[in-house]
């Protein structure tokens, strides 16, 4: 299956760019991420970035489906 | 109402949003732009978040204070784009029938909105900018 995945902040940064259309075989955020690594492999996700899954963070445990978002929330800074 | 916008933020909007009849209270936070961190001159700080998660997250925080506090309506906003010193980055408001309520539930949605909210800050100073969380 075909999932959007997007960056923000510090690693849409590290990336290079912000969206990235992954093809995986896999079906958790988990899949995603380790998916993400190999296409993009200048990026480091620590255990300081969160996930998630359209708009609500989700555990890297949590299932994935055609059509879903999967954003990498790193270290937050708003107020 | 929760919000995420480009557009300068209005505490008259804020103030607007949530006073009531019945609400004898209104507590507003709001958070400028600093000139100063970690011992360096800030220039400016710019902001992004990733808005449909933000308000939601925003909608969220003021259902928790609803269900911990007795208030009446709350109002979140942040504002993204490049902000100046002493732009105000973000407007909480909360109303209730008599203060304590409205200051300690407007402390709690500060405090979640800090460690929750999907909005990342880059600040600029003298010596270049860097990514600040926290």
């Amino acid at each position: 299956m075909i999932i959007a995945v997007q960056l923000f902040g510090p690693l849409a940064e590290q990336a290079g760019r912000s969206r990235f259309e992954l093809t995986l075989s896999g079906s958790t955020v988990g899949d995603v991420v380790a998916a993400l690594s190999v296409a993009s492999p200048s990026l480091r996700i620590d255990r300081a970035v969160r996930f998630a899954v359209n708009t609500d963070y989700a555990e890297t445990t949590a299932p994935v489906r055609e059509g879903d978002v999967v954003s990498l929330i790193p270290p937050v800074g708003g107020g | 109402m929760f919000k995420i916008t480009a557009d300068p933020l209005s505490i008259d909007e804020a103030y607007a949003a949530v006073r009531a009849p019945d609400c004898g209270a209104v507590a507003i936070f709001v958070g400028t732009v600093r000139n100063h961190h970690d011992g360096k001159n800030v220039t400016r700080i710019s902001y992004s978040a990733f808005k449909e998660m933000a308000e939601k997250e925003f909608a969220r925080i003021a259902d928790e204070a609803r269900a911990r506090w007795k208030i009446g309506a709350v109002y979140i906003a942040h504002r993204t784009g490049v902000l100046e010193i002493g732009d105000a980055s973000v407007v909480i408001a909360v109303s209730s029938a008599h203060r304590a309520e409205a200051f300690e539930a407007c402390r709690h949605a500060i405090e979640v909105l800090k460690k929750m909210a999907p909005i990342w800050k880059e600040e600029f100073t003298e010596s270049g900018k860097a990514w600040i969380s926290g």
